[in-house]
Order: structure tokens, then C-alpha cells, then sequence
């Protein structure tokens, strides 16, 4: 172990894990009222969520923290399978990252499903193979396995040479399965007859591509926040390597907007085409030019490109933006392709529209079940920084 | 004896928008009160042409008991079924309010109804067949809807649509409705 890498910690400073810790706590406590409204009202009662658009803000949240975990995962097994070097420096925070944003995002499906443990059981009693939700269960409940078993083998004392094998091995199955999970992800909006917005290949790949972005992103801004915008010489060159994924990756989705946008244009007057004009001019545009496009896109690949991938600073602030933006893509994502109705919104009809679309505007309940997502995230990861050393010895 | 293969002739021209159906299914089936807890609908169309020349129609529809069923393909744990005459029902104990049915619907035609836990929809009144007929059926004034077996030759449906020319909603999306609008 290095000097520097040794006092990683101690540069990180009680005081400031200690009062992410506190805001973790503060988060939970909003969470946990919220959750407790959810239970004694009932779902229908405390979520804005309705008959048109039946997945909201939550489903927003999980898809935004599991695909981010499954990104760490694929950056961790590129250090750990592949021999990444400039990653695998910093293994022990990937994997520990990757496992409790997995844990905030299990909080936000639990809120979401109406019957949780009712789906679990079910899942063994009578699973619809062909349903991609049932994969979807499969998939990141083996990733939160794989994640488990790697964070025993980090912190396992006295690693033998056998476990550094096993961790590889451990690593490879964590990006795999962390791949399949996400791009079957996009298969449970693929399969949604009615959705034509979430039809074909694209949101497979995009989401696989945009959380690997995320995994980098959140590598930066973590370290960054955690050494006070000084991160120590011997991680340079790893956080260098994660903002050129994270300039790689936005290039990619650049490239996976344009197409996908001028594509579903040329489908007037379907549903494809309804949904990316409720992104580009409709409900969803400020989301979508603020959010999505100049925090998520242009801010942070600007500031890649001109800072050539080299300051460390800068390639915080790009990670924090970055993951800011992230947010109203995941929004955009889930919303935009239940917007166009099932049927004109005509008196008698039932169903409600303005300017030919659904609506849907999360409720407060909402919100603050994304604070508990947020509180589990921030809660346990610092609590983790607190109290456990996270800097990885040299490989 | 062949399976029966029941299914709902619509014939929309007959419609007055009395309603008396979408109040004869909440009856019926203890639909909860609400804008969105319903399992029958009827649509009133734009009213077309110029005063006084006015006409306006109506389309009543419901969940279309698709053969080819986009809601129970995504259903996780099959609690969306298929019964043997073809009828689509979803077992309560089962459906764990994921909504990924209401998301994959092509037809609107599914909610949550908090009194049973779980999503609902349409069920063609299958607890009162074969004896009675749905209740929307019965009930209504001037027979928009007729009801009954697509196998028996004899059936009134089976002769509707062997007479007249008919339409089923969407068919790009491929479902294959159990509900036919004869024109």
C-alpha cells in the first residue's frame, strides 16, 4: 500500500463523512415517513402515477441507480477480469458503490411494486419465463449475489493468491451479468406492445452505454467530494482513464440520440413520434434540452474535451453534472413513451389528455421516496467511507 | 363437444350513449367509484358535419380479450390468464401490482383497484357464463352488443360476422381481439 493511497481516508476527513452520513440519515427519515404514508394510504392514495402512465418517478429512480451499479460492476470487472490496471486501483470503492446504489434502487421498486414479497414468492411458484421482468428479478438479484461475494473477497485479511483468481472470476461474472441485466432492462420496455417509443434494440444499448458513462461519472464526482477536489497523485491516472470512458460513453449516446430521434420523426403520426415530440417540444422539453442534453451531454463532454481528460477538478464537476443530468434521462426515458394515449382523449373516452398527451407530474410522496433511494445510497456508502478503509492496495 | 370461443359483436351504430352498460358493469362487478376505475367505456366521437346536418356517434369498447395477449406476456407471474374459451382474467392472489399489464395494453383497458389489491379489467362477466350473459350485454337497450360462441355456426355472432362486414381496433398491433365492430 502506498503512502498516499493509505491516508486516502484520513485526507477525506471525518467531518465530511460524517456530515454526508448526517444528510444520509435526514434522507431516510423523509423516506421512511414517506414509506409509512405508502403503507397505511395505500399506493393509489400518495403517488401521482395513474391509468396512462402507470410508471413513474420511482420506476425513473430504480432504473437509474441499478443501470448506474451495473455500470460500476462493468468498470470493476474491466479492472478485475481484464486487467485494467488504472481501474482496479480503485476496486474496493467500485464494488462497495456498486452494491449499495443496487440496495437504493431495490428501495425504489419496493415502494413501486404494489405487492413486493408477494412477487418474490410468486417468482418461484408460478414464474412467466417469457415475461422480461421475471429476468429482470433474476438478473440483478444474481448481480447483488456477485456484488456480495466480491465484497467479502475484498475485504477478505489476508488475501491468498486463490482469492485474487476468484475476484477475477467474481469481476467477469459482475460485468456480465451486470450487462445482461441492464440490456434486459431495455427488453421490459422493448416487450410493451403498446409503447412503439420503447420498441427495437436501441434502449438495450443505450442503457448499457449510458450507465457504464455513469459508473465513470460517479467514480469522479465520488473522489473528487471525497479528497475535497484533490485527489492524490497516484489515482490521476485511474480518474484520467474514467473521464475518457465517461467522454467515450457521452460520444456514443450522442451518437444513439440523433438516430433515435430523427428515426421515430419519420414515424408520424405514431406513438414513436409523439413521444420524442413530448421530449423535444411537448411536456418533457426542459427535462429534456436542460436535463438531458446540456447537463447530461454537452456540460460535461465540453468540459472532457477542454480539459483534455487531465484535471482532476474539472473532471468532478463533469461526473457531479453528469449524474445530475443522468436523472431526467432515466425521467425522460420512462415518461416520454407512455405520454401518447391509448386512445383519443374524447369526452366518455376515460382517458385525460392535454395537447393530445397523458400527464403525469410526480406527487410529493414521490419525491420523497427518491429521497429514501438517495438516503440508502448516501447513508450506507459514506458510513462505509467512515468505517471501513475503501482505498485498494497496489495489484 | 368443441371448446366454446366466446366473443362480443359490437354494432356501434346502434349506440344511443345511455350509459346503461358502463353502469350495468360497475353494478355488476363492484367497480369502485373513480375517473379511472372503469372496465367499460364509450367513447363520443367529434360531432361531425354542419348545423342542422349534425350526426355524432359512439364507441363503446372494453378490454378486446385479445387472442394474441401483449398484457399476459408480461405478466411476471402469470397472474393474467387465458381460459379455455378464450376469455383474458387475472387471478388477484397473484398479480403483484407491477402495472407492467397497464404499460403493455394497447387498449387502456386495465387499472388498479385498491379494494382488490391488484389490477382488473374486463372479464366478459365470465362468473355469470354460460347461463346469463355479461351484464353490459343484457342490458343494454338497443343490442349493441350481441355475445356468444364463435364455434357454434348457430351462434348470433357467429352469424353477425358471417353477414356483415366488421372491424377489430388496431390491428397493426396485432392482438387479434375477441371484440368485432360490424360496420
Amino acid at each position: 500500500m502506498t503512502t498516499d493511497t493509505k491516508s486516502a481516508s484520513n485526507l477525506a476527513g471525518k467531518t465530511l463523512t460524517t456530515s454526508f452520513i448526517v444528510i444520509g440519515l435526514i434522507l431516510l427519515a423523509i423516506g421512511g415517513y414517506a414509506s409509512l404514508q405508502v403503507l397505511l394510504k395505500g399506493h393509489e392514495a400518495v403517488y401521482a402515477v395513474n391509468r396512462e402512465v402507470p410508471w413513474g418517478l420511482l420506476i425513473a429512480t430504480y432504473a437509474y441507480f441499478v443501470i448506474t451499479s451495473t455500470g460500476l460492476a462493468f468498470i470493476g470487472g474491466l479492472g478485475h477480469a481484464f486487467g485494467f490496471e488504472k481501474y482496479s486501483k480503485m476496486s474496493k470503492r467500485i464494488v462497495v458503490m456498486a452494491f449499495v446504489i443496487l440496495l437504493a434502487g431495490f428501495t425504489q421498486i419496493g415502494m413501486e411494486i404494489g405487492h413486493p414479497i408477494r412477487l418474490m414468492i410468486y417468482l418461484i411458484l408460478s414464474p412467466n419465463l417469457n415475461a422480461p421482468i421475471v429476468w429482470m428479478g433474476v438478473f440483478y438479484g444474481i448481480e447483488l449475489v456477485i456484488l456480495a461475494v466480491e465484497l467479502y473477497i475484498i475485504f477478505k485479511p489476508n488475501k491468498k493468491e486463490s482469492d485474487h483468481n476468484t475476484a477475477k472470476i467474481v469481476g467477469f461474472f459482475a460485468l456480465l451479468v451486470g450487462v445482461l441485466a441492464t440490456s434486459n432492462l431495455g427488453y421490459v420496455f422493448g416487450s410493451l406492445n403498446a409503447r412503439p417509443f420503447y420498441h427495437g434494440v436501441y434502449f438495450s444499448i443505450f442503457l448499457v452505454v449510458s450507465g457504464v458513462t455513469a459508473g465513470a461519472a460517479l467514480l469522479l464526482a465520488i473522489h473528487n467530494i471525497l479528497y475535497k477536489f484533490n485527489v492524490p497523485e497516484n489515482l490521476h491516472s485511474s480518474m484520467k482513464a474514467l473521464g475518457k470512458l465517461m467522454g467515450a460513453g457521452i460520444g456514443v449516446m450522442i451518437f444513439l440520440y440523433l438516430w433515435k430521434i430523427l428515426s421515430s420523426l419519420y414515424t408520424q403520426p405514431g406513438d414513436s413520434y409523439l413521444a420524442v415530440k413530448a421530449l423535444l417540444t411537448g411536456p418533457l422539453s426542459i427535462n429534456f434540452w436542460v436535463g438531458e442534453l446540456l447537463l447530461a451531454v454537452i456540460l460535461p463532454l465540453a468540459i472532457i474535451v477542454f480539459s483534455k481528460a487531465s484535471n482532476m477538478k474539472a473532471l468532478g464537476i463533469a461526473g457531479i453534472i453528469f449524474m445530475i443530468g443522468l436523472f431526467f434521462t432515466r425521467y425522460d426515458f420512462i415518461v416520454a413513451g407512455q405520454l401518447p394515449p391509448m386512445r383519443e382523449g374524447l369526452p366518455g373516452s376515460g382517458v385525460h389528455t392535454v395537447n393530445g398527451l397523458a400527464q403525469y407530474a410526480p406527487s410529493t410522496t414521490e419525491w420523497m421516496i427518491f429521497a429514501l433511494g438517495w438516503g440508502v445510497f448516501i447513508f450506507l456508502y459514506f458510513l462505509a467511507e467512515r468505517f471501513l478503509i475503501l482505498d485498494t492496495e497496489e495489484h | 363437444m368443441a371448446k366454446k370461443k366466446y366473443a362480443i359483436v359490437l354494432d356501434a351504430s346502434k349506440c344511443l350513449n345511455c350509459k346503461a352498460c358502463t353502469v350495468a358493469c360497475k353494478l355488476e362487478n363492484h367497480v369502485p367509484v373513480g375517473h379511472e376505475t372503469y372496465r367499460i367505456w364509450v367513447t363520443e366521437n367529434e360531432i361531425h358535419g354542419n348545423f342542422p346536418n349534425l350526426t355524432q356517434t359512439f364507441q363503446p369498447s372494453q378490454c378486446q380479450h385479445c387472442e394474441n395477449t401483449p398484457c399476459a406476456s408480461v405478466c411476471p407471474t402469470k397472474a393474467t390468464y387465458k381460459t379455455e374459451e378464450g376469455v383474458v382474467l387475472v387471478d388477484y392472489d397473484k398479480c403483484v401490482l407491477c402495472k407492467a399489464c397497464m404499460t403493455a395494453c394497447p387498449y387502456d383497458a386495465r387499472f388498479v383497484n385498491e379494494h382488490v389489491a391488484a389490477v382488473e379489467k374486463c372479464t366478459m362477466c365470465y362468473h355469470r357464463l354460460p347461463d346469463r350473459e355479461p351484464a353490459c350485454v343484457e342490458t343494454c337497450p338497443t343490442k349493441v352488443r350481441v355475445f356468444g360462441d364463435l364455434n357454434d355456426p348457430e351462434s348470433e355472432v357467429s352469424k353477425l360476422l358471417a353477414k356483415n362486414p366488421y372491424y377489430r381496433l388496431k390491428p397493426s398491433v396485432n392482438t387479434r381481439p375477441r371484440l368485432f365492430y360490424i360496420y
